[in-house]
């Protein structure tokens, strides 16, 4: 047989050659191309804002949201150095979103006449600065996110300190009845968002190492596999304490997002329903009860399910918000009232929980659907990472991290919308807050890190033209 | 600045914020709709329907993988035994190997009857498993086409497209 003689061949060959492919340029200067084009639509916003609003185009404002250009630039220009394989896509769909919350942020600043500090556009442009140099000094100092797995319990520690900052005196301030926010001269900031890509940590963190207990081991009810307490041990300890946290201080979307995060980190590490099963189970009753014994929680499910009622819609905290949004969207139609032609200010907190129904209006369904579209591509492009990972650390924490960013987009568009009952949590990446920007481009640094990870992955790649002739006379 | 110009204004961002939609979408083409994978022609495949019959018998000690069931012995080392990069190895890593025409794929073999994700091996406690991800063409190991995750013996022929490789230690 002709295979001994290449079997040979095949000896001297095989213990020498390593091969290692690199594509990088590629990938990067696909997205200095897509980055430009980001940030020439947040420009063209800005510009549109000005002339729908004024008439005029003010230069000074067109000035910041460049110089913000310049920073995505230097980012994109850092991932060149120290992340090249990262995904192209991740930092122009983000920077897209960044900037149409900013021009519509700055655009109710010109219905409010507030300017200087006192405008929130300002305010979101300086925080969005801020953010986007921490997510550049997350992908330097984070080099490889295998460290973040040493790190889970002192994720764990900070994540719960950062939730119980607000509490302390002194610096913890309460807005709008709910106690998240801390206060250190002129700055606020809401600590439990910083929390959320801490605790994500600590989750994919544990669960690498717990995971086959959890769901191997245990008895079994009701075709369901429990798992031992001291497995689930410190997942419930951490679990009710931020839960705790959260209805002492009255944030129920928070608790609603880390609940939903906790649950589906564990059904990606185990891979069992009864996990799903057992979670809604638990979020139904305990939503139920809290309907009826917290007032403020019943509240907004008889604002939820008859927003149009004058009782709901007159009483303090009801539903006049809510129907002010949904006649706003009705406002904005198919194709909107244009930039700066609309009134989303006649909304209360139109530039932070109602940001989607100012940008209804003024963009349109048209509009609105290219927004949801890229919030479903960023949420894609974070599974895709999560799937692709070589080591199950770097995939759950893909995993959570991205399904973070799409439960937030779902309870709030969903709340907005009146598609669930509102809870008060930001859009990310659109909505006013320092927090909250400061938090999501970590987790997009995060997720960029991971990307490249995964893409210096391949140990081998064969090209071939694939010719079957050739095939066939080698097998013969 | 008259309504007019307003309007078009308006409705040219919107095309425009779309636009970025598509280009980003065209991106990532890819990945929504997976590369085109031909299916092995037919003469191409009787070749291989033989193959895999002359195969155990050319591996005559075939035997030796069955003697090994005391206890798993994982491979450590993925030897391309056919194809374009014949002979080449790599090491296994500690827990997957994914395969398909992908980037992102730890073993990237591009050729035309390759899916995007064509298969995974997995590391099982009982040895080193191959998962077929529904690809177009199939994976064969030692002949037989892999429909659930399988143990793959050492030194047995895994086929994904024109490449095949065997696990070793």
């Amino acid at each position: 047989m002709t295979d001994s003689p290449s079997a040979d061949a095949r000896a001297t060959f095989t213990s020498t050659i390593r091969l290692k492919l690199r594509q990088p340029a590629r990938l990067r200067n696909l997205e200095l191309l897509l980055v430009i084009f980001a940030i020439a639509i947040v420009l063209g916003a800005v510009a549109l804002v000005q002339l729908g609003a004024t008439g005029a185009i003010d230069a000074s404002v067109l000035a910041l949201v460049a110089g913000l250009g310049v920073l995505i630039l230097g980012m994109h220009v850092t991932m060149r150095i120290v992340a090249p394989d990262a995904d192209p896509l991740i930092l122009p769909i983000i920077t897209v979103l960044n900037g149409l919350g900013i021009a519509m942020i700055y655009r109710i600043d010109l219905a409010d006449g507030a300017s200087g500090w006192e405008a929130g556009g300002i305010r979101q442009i300086v925080w969005t600065a801020i953010a986007i140099v921490i997510a550049i000094g997350v992908l330097i100092v984070v080099r490889n996110h295998r460290v973040l797995q040493k790190y889970r319990f002192i994720a764990m520690f900070s994540g719960i300190l950062l939730l119980l900052l607000p509490m302390l005196p002194l610096i913890g301030t309460e807005k709008n009845g709910a106690r998240l926010w801390i206060e250190i001269g002129p700055f606020s900031f809401q600590p439990g968002e910083l929390g959320k890509v801490a605790l994500a940590i600590f989750f994919a963190g544990y669960l690498v190492t717990a995971r086959d207990s959890l769901s191997m081991v245990g008895r079994k009810f009701l075709g369901m596999q429990l798992p031992r307490a001291r497995d689930l041990g410190p997942i419930l300890v951490v679990f009710a304490a931020s839960m705790l946290v959260l209805v002492v201080q009255r944030d129920l979307g928070t608790a609603l997002l880390y609940f939903g995060l906790f649950l589906v980190m564990l059904y990606v590490a185990t891979g069992r329903s009864s996990w799903i099963i057992l979670g809604l189970a638990l979020f139904g009753t305990g939503a139920f009860v809290a309907s009826r014994v917290l007032s403020y929680v019943g509240g907004r499910v008889d604002a939820w399910l008859d927003p149009f009622n004058p009782d709901n819609y007159e009483a303090i905290g009801g539903s006049y918000q809510l129907v002010q949004g949904l006649f706003g969207l009705a406002n904005g139609g198919l194709i909107g009232t244009g930039l700066g032609r609309g009134r989303p200010d006649i909304t209360p907190l139109a530039e932070s929980d109602y940001i989607i129904s100012a940008l209804g209006e003024e963009l349109g369904l048209v509009g609105l659907f290219a927004i949801l579209g890229l919030y479903l591509l960023f949420v894609a492009r974070g599974f895709r990472i999560g799937f692709a990972g070589q080591d199950d650390f770097g995939r759950l924490l893909g995993v959570g991290l991205a399904f973070v960013i799409a439960l937030q987009v779902f309870v709030v568009i969903g709340g907005v919308t009146r598609v669930i009952p509102l809870t008060g949590l930001t859009t990310p990446f659109l909505a006013a807050g320092g927090s909250s920007l400061v938090a999501n481009w970590i987790i997009a640094a995060l997720l960029l890190r991971l990307s490249d990870s995964v893409r210096t992955q391949p140990l081998l790649v064969i090209e071939s033209d694939g010719e079957p002739a050739r095939l066939v006379v080698g097998q013969q | 600045m008259s309504e007019l110009t307003l309007l078009l204004l308006r409705i040219a961002f919107l095309a425009v914020l779309w636009a970025f939609v598509f280009a980003i979408v065209y991106a990532l083409r890819s990945d929504l709709f997976g590369q085109k994978v031909r299916r092995m022609p037919a003469p191409a495949a009787t070749p291989q329907a033989a193959a895999p019959a002359a195969a155990p018998r050319s591996a005559a000690p075939a035997p030796r993988p069955a003697a090994t069931p005391q206890g798993p012995v994982f491979a450590t080392r993925l030897v391309i035994t056919s194809g374009a990069k014949e002979g080449l190895e790599i090491d296994l890593p500690d827990e997957q190997l994914t395969i398909g025409r992908s980037s992102d794929s730890g073993l990237v073999i591009r050729d035309d009857y390759t899916s995007t994700h064509h298969a995974r091996l997995l590391k099982w406690p009982d040895g080193w498993v191959v998962q077929d991800l529904d690809s177009t063409n199939g994976t064969f190991l030692d002949g037989n086409r892999v429909i659930m995750p399988t143990v793959i013996p050492l030194n047995t022929p895994v086929r994904i497209g024109t490449t095949s490789f065997e696990l070793r230690r």
